[in-house]
């Protein structure tokens, strides 16, 4: 394929004389500011993971609180609700990640197709707007829309796809699907700008080339744009993998009802409802250290996935 | 469309109307006058392909505008709608009962000038300070001569999943001497992993031959950083430089708990939540109980001062928006050099 | 962050259901019944380079007022002191005393509602001992009993709730609790009968719709809905233990003659209040989206004049509602809503409504050990307590705020009272000091109110006619009258709710209550839905049991024991 872009991978063959660890010096200088910075402002704090293997109280502090072992994380894992919530968590968090990736990227490329300049900085700044609103008034649309005298209700009941109107918040099934629009609804175009940006660095005499050759819309974004801005695909993807056990805690809490309750709790507000609520803060500590520890294993699976398959990785 | 075939017979049709320029014998030979037909066909059906794809994506588009759109102008309809009676739902893209009640209240509180300017400030020297330091680091990351280049990736990418939680954080920046302090904003959240990882996977993404040559002019690593590199990512510096701003503009919690008995060091947002938190606190006690007795007020209520501080913050983004927009809606010509 | 902020609201919500419950008022025998103003002496002003400036946290969501106040102005003129509330926002309170004890910038008052344990812990507060013998207005504010419910396991005191705390007569005029409230047209319509039980009140229900099955514009009424959002599900929840004639200890029936822990969830009454609640909804008199409604659609329906009744307390929906009402011209047809005290079976004495003072020992306001003056700062809490102070924190400004007429009492107009609800006014001109020591009831002169909205002329000043008409017809004075509450001591103890919220799950009661919630969350509903009730119900029942409630109820048990000196 002319058209095809591959991104040189060919790593400058030079070998690291006297010379080259001369002129990296410099470059050694910063990152050694970089991990001190990083080491207090990130590394630091983690001393406070003490507190999940603590029943921490405020008067003791972090060194005379009593030390209890596993014990908080036993109370989690042995609780069956636990279990539920988790699994809770991975299904909203992979749906979501999917949906929010897939729409985000199909809009910057599209958008990206958009001959008409004023049309597409309009679509392009209406498209991150929603961002800018709190989840309150997004789930407060969303409820309105789909309460039995709402929108959606009105169009089913006219197309006469149902008799009576549905009431979508109590049933289990519709619970995922409405959490996962409503992340695509809100974050859709913002999370586009990067995708937007990456398409930028493609050379647009590719483009030229490519039109020379009169290849179609389809075949410009299959062999052009969409390799062109895979590195920074599966850069993302890899990131975010590692944050599928945050599936939130806003949309779940702010859709949900004891009455999906089985499907609608996360861990997040788990946790509210266990630890914090209770000034529990150990419990909350156990709860973000196995989440840390769940999200570090899947970026390294990620990643050395990526690397196997020579996709750009992220360490 | 995406059958392969009929792909490199569109890119053998380049030149389109004039039909002499066929580079490629077709696998397949059929008689003259065939194979003519079968090109013309293929032309109109790209063509026609193209111009179905322009309609649908229009359409989709336009589609896609309304659907956002719509959060945003419901949102703008409430604020300008009189808070009492929004309350009682239904209202759309029109306001129902006009009044500008929510944003006098909004405009009015006493904190919004002096939150206002430690907004602005902390946002300039925010996004400034982070951009600088992001490239930096992800410039010595994308060097792929780099000695520690994966370890240095390993050590950043953690910190995205960890936390140590409030209070040994609250410890820490109270031993910095940053707690009741204007730094907080600006110190503390300089590095973000996450930026440093789109960058570096722009910076990745740059012909090797950029560095390379300015190497051989006797340029040092800062040189190339500063002369070749940074030139070329203003795309994705404007995209790092509008989420780190945003994010400065959106803050709250850290001005209430670093500067919490600081109010010279508040910011906008976390007045605006103040308000919203008292307004909330009225509209379910005893002290605004006082509209309970039957007066004719006009109350403001959560949901419309809600509504007109989310209106005000977004404002100023949408208007600095277009002077970033340019550096990643049209593309980018990497002057001479070619991958 | 955004987690932290409904962490918060949800805390904050939660605790003002605790400030707020039970505040009914009523008469309390106070300690000193003198008319003389104590510790502020006449006439005696500071000037501006005189004045402390001290800072204060309340664990508590609230407005923040300008600087340069009006009335906080002559506060300090008055006291020598100026006080700058900083309010809860987006933390819980735990959260957010943890966090102010480990910067170690500490107020010089702190109000830390659910943190308070903490503070205490921290050994950040200053104890009072010393400073209610030195000050009168402060030791007025509780008997000595009182004061001892305060003191703490090192043998000292080191705050004091400022609310709930009646001088003199009570006043009250309001019902602030929950009850089973009906829209009074409802009642006029029917010629304003006598509603004792459930049975009558749905029945009530049932009989209006039917003749009055809409609006004027054509909206359908609903009979009767029910908010189950989150921790407003007490609409759905603790009906039981009022219908079986217990008084609000939110989370159990306390048993007086036996001195035993009632779980309300498993009493007949339980049963039976679900079945009349599942009949009704299989009836459609329930509205059908009760389950799934948001409190922000719950409102809204509530404002549209449509919902006939529903089981609420009075602070959860009439503040918005009521206003909303009379903007939209339905208080005139009667939409506003009245509470009945309604029980299962004709002529059982019920408590919906307490007479008396609730006292809440759990938190309140405190001095830290950060005030560099500790006796200045309890000799201002003194004189926040003195007449002259208390009427500029609660009426304002005399001739501004409020009017007196010959016989001295206290009065506004209506465009005084518009001013006074006016946020903005209220910034710069009101400084109530809401989280420092107050009364209720009676004025020292023997004749106002301390506090406006118990005033008589006020409260009903603003009654639209219906609702004047209906209390006319019932022979009610205020919102009491209408509920009809057997007048009953509550004990020491009351109200239970006080514990269990400060439950944790270190222990296994605390882990039961949790689950316990978490149960009913689920179940309630579907219990109120199912096609088939008994069979629902005994999978309720079963899902309950698995929870361990006798863990919880054990440790209320021993709290109970310990409260009533056992």
């Amino acid at each position: 394929m002319k058209a095809d872009l591959k991104i040189k991978k060919k790593p400058m063959k030079e070998k690291l004389n006297k010379n080259e660890l001369h002129r990296q010096s410099v470059l050694l200088v910063f990152t050694i500011i970089f991990v001190i910075y990083g080491f207090i402002f990130y590394y630091l704090p983690l001393a406070g993971w003490i507190m999940g293997f603590q029943n921490y109280k405020i008067r003791d502090g972090l060194f005379h609180s009593q030390f209890v072992g596993f014990d908080k994380f036993i109370f989690l894992f042995q609780d069956k609700s636990f279990l539920r919530v988790i699994r809770n968590t991975l299904a909203m968090g992979i749906i979501n990640l999917v949906a929010t990736f897939v729409t985000a990227i199909a809009f910057a490329i599209l958008l990206n197709e958009v001959r008409n300049k004023t049309g597409k900085k309009m679509v392009q700044t209406i498209s991150y707007l929603p961002h800018f609103l709190s989840w309150i008034i997004v789930t407060g649309i969303i409820h309105d829309a789909l309460s039995n005298t709402g929108i959606i209700n009105e169009i089913l009941m006219n197309l006469h796809v149902i008799d009576g109107p549905i009431n979508f918040f109590a049933h289990e099934k519709y619970f995922w699907p409405i959490v996962a629009f409503a992340n695509v609804w809100k974050e859709t175009g913002w999370n586009a700008i990067i995708y937007l940006a990456a398409i930028t660095s493609i050379d647009p005499s590719l483009y030229e080339a490519a039109e020379m050759d009169g290849a179609g819309r389809w075949a410009k974004i299959k062999h052009i744009t969409l390799p062109g801005i895979r590195p920074t695909i599966m850069i993302l993807l890899v990131m975010n993998v590692g944050n599928v056990l945050n599936a939130g805690f806003e949309v779940q809490y702010l859709l949900g009802n004891g009455l999906v309750r089985k499907v609608s709790e996360t861990i997040d507000i788990y946790v509210l409802n266990w630890g914090v609520s209770q000034s529990d803060y150990s419990l909350g500590t156990a709860a973000g250290i196995f989440k840390s520890v769940v999200a570090i294993i899947l970026i390294i699976i990620a990643n050395s996935v990526a690397k196997k398959s020579g996709e750009e990785h992220l360490f | 469309m995406n059958d392969k075939n009929e792909m490199e017979l569109n890119y053998a049709n380049a030149d389109g109307e004039s039909d002499g320029g066929i580079q490629i014998e077709p696998k397949v030979n059929p008689p003259e006058n065939k194979r003519k037909i079968e090109i013309k066909r293929s032309h109109r059906k790209r063509r026609a392909s193209d111009k179905v794809f322009t309609v649908c994506n229009t359409v989709f588009m336009i589609l896609f505008s309304v659907v956002t759109l719509y959060p945003v102008l419901n949102t703008l309809a409430i604020s300008l709608n009189d808070g009492l009676d929004a309350v009682r739902g239904g209202i759309h893209l029109i306001p129902r009962v006009f009044s500008l009640k929510s944003y006098q209240t909004v405009l009015g509180i006493q904190g919004f000038v002096r939150g206002a300017f430690i907004t602005v400030s902390r946002t300039v020297l925010g996004t400034l300070f982070a951009l600088v330091a992001n490239a930096l680091l992800a410039y010595i990351i994308s060097r792929k001569r780099f000695l520690f280049r994966s370890e240095l990736s390993l050590f950043w990418v953690i910190t995205m999943y960890v936390s140590g939680g409030l209070i040994p954080t609250m410890v820490l920046y109270k031993a910095l001497h940053l707690t009741n302090s204007f730094w907080v904003y600006v110190i503390p959240g300089m590095v973000s992993a996450f930026n440093v990882m789109v960058l570096r996977t722009y910076m990745e993404g740059l012909p090797d031959e950029l560095e390379e040559s300015a190497q051989l002019d006797g340029a040092g690593y800062m040189t190339i950083f500063v002369r070749v590199i940074s030139p070329l990512c203003k795309p994705v510096y404007a995209t790092v430089a509008l989420f780190v701003a945003v994010y400065q503009w959106n803050s709250w919690f850290d001005a209430m708990i670093y500067n919490r008995m600081k109010p010279e060091y508040t910011t906008l947002q976390y007045e605006l939540m103040k308000l919203l938190n008292s307004v909330m606190q009225q509209s379910g006690s005893a002290t605004g109980g006082a509209a309970a007795n039957g007066g004719n007020v006009s109350a403001v209520t959560p949901v419309s001062v809600r509504s007109a501080a989310t209106i005000i913050t977004m404002l100023p983004i949408v208007c600095l928006y277009p002077f970033l927009q340019r550096y990643f809606v049209t593309g980018l010509t990497i002057g001479g050099v070619k991958g | 962050m955004k987690f932290k902020k409904f962490l918060a609201l949800t805390m904050a919500c939660m605790l003002s259901v605790a400030a707020l419950a039970g505040c009914g008022g009523g008469d309390k025998p106070t300690t000193g019944g003198s008319s003389e103003p104590k510790g502020l002496e006449a006439g005696e002003t500071y000037e501006k380079d005189e004045i402390v400036n001290y800072t204060m946290f309340i664990a508590m969501p609230g407005s923040e007022i300008n600087d340069g106040n009006e009335i906080q102005n002559i506060i300090a003129e008055k006291t020598g002191v100026k006080v700058k509330e900083t309010w809860l926002t987006g933390q819980s309170a735990a959260e957010a005393v943890g966090s102010i004890l480990a910067s170690g910038d500490l107020p010089d008052f702190i109000d830390g509602g659910d943190g308070m344990m903490q503070l205490y812990d921290a050994g950040v507060l200053v104890p009072w001992d010393e400073y209610i013998e030195k000050y009168p207005n402060i030791k007025e504010l509780y008997s000595d009993e009182e004061w001892e419910s305060f003191r703490q396991k090192d043998g000292h005191i080191y705050w004091a709730n400022v609310f709930c705390n009646t001088y003199g007569e009570s006043m009250a005029t309001g019902h602030n609790d929950e009850a089973f409230w009906i829209q009074c047209r409802v009642l006029e319509w029917a010629g304003y009968p006598e509603i004792k039980t459930l049975d009558q009140y749905f029945d009530l229900l049932e009989r209006y719709a039917a003749a009055n099955p809409t609006m004027e514009d054509g909206t359908p009424v609903i009979p009767y809905t029910m908010l189950c959002e989150d921790w407003r599900y007490f609409c759905i929840e603790n009906a039981p233990e009022f219908l079986a004639g217990y008084p609000n200890d939110g989370s159990v029936i306390v048993d007086t003659n036996a001195m035993k822990i009632v779980d309300y969830n498993t009493i007949p009454e339980a049963k039976e209040y679900f079945s009349i609640l599942n009949e009704e909804y299989n009836k459609g008199i329930i509205d059908t989206e009760f389950a799934t409604q948001t409190y922000d659609e719950y409102i809204a329906k509530l404002s549209t004049g449509r919902v006939l009744g529903m089981c609420d307390q009075w602070w959860d929906f009439a503040y918005t509602v009521n206003d909303i009402f009379v903007q939209q011209n339905l208080d005139d047809i009667g939409c506003n809503y009245v509470p009945l005290g309604l029980t299962l079976e004709e002529g059982k004495e019920q408590m919906w409504h307490v007479y008396g003072d609730t006292l809440n020992n759990s938190s309140g306001v405190a001095v830290t050990t950060s005030c560099a003056d500790p006796d200045r700062a309890f000799r201002f809490l003194n004189d926040v307590l003195d007449q002259e102070i208390h009427d500029l924190r609660f009426w304002g400004v005399e001739g501004v705020d409020y009017l007196v007429d010959e016989d001295g009492m206290y009065y506004r107009t209506q465009e005084m009272r518009d001013k006074w609800a006016d946020s903005a006014y209220q910034a710069e001109h009101r400084c109530v000091y809401s989280y420092l020591p107050q009364w209720l009831g009676t004025s020292h002169d023997g004749k106002n109110a301390m506090q406006p909205q118990e005033q008589a002329s006020e409260f009903f000043a603003g009654l639209a006619d219906p609702l004047v008409k209906c209390f006319e017809a019932y022979g009610a004075h205020g919102y009491p009258d209408m509920i009809g509450s057997v007048v009953k001591e509550t004990g020491p103890w009351y109200p239970m709710y006080s514990y269990s919220n400060s439950m944790t799950t270190e222990t296994p009661g605390g882990v039961a209550w949790t689950k316990m919630g978490e149960v009913k969350h689920e179940w309630l509903p579907k219990v109120v839905m199912a096609s088939n009730f008994d069979k629902e119900w005994d999978a309720y029942m079963k899902a309950y049991s698995e929870c361990k409630p006798e863990d919880f109820i054990a440790e209320m048990q021993e709290e109970l024991d310990r409260r009533a000196g056992r």
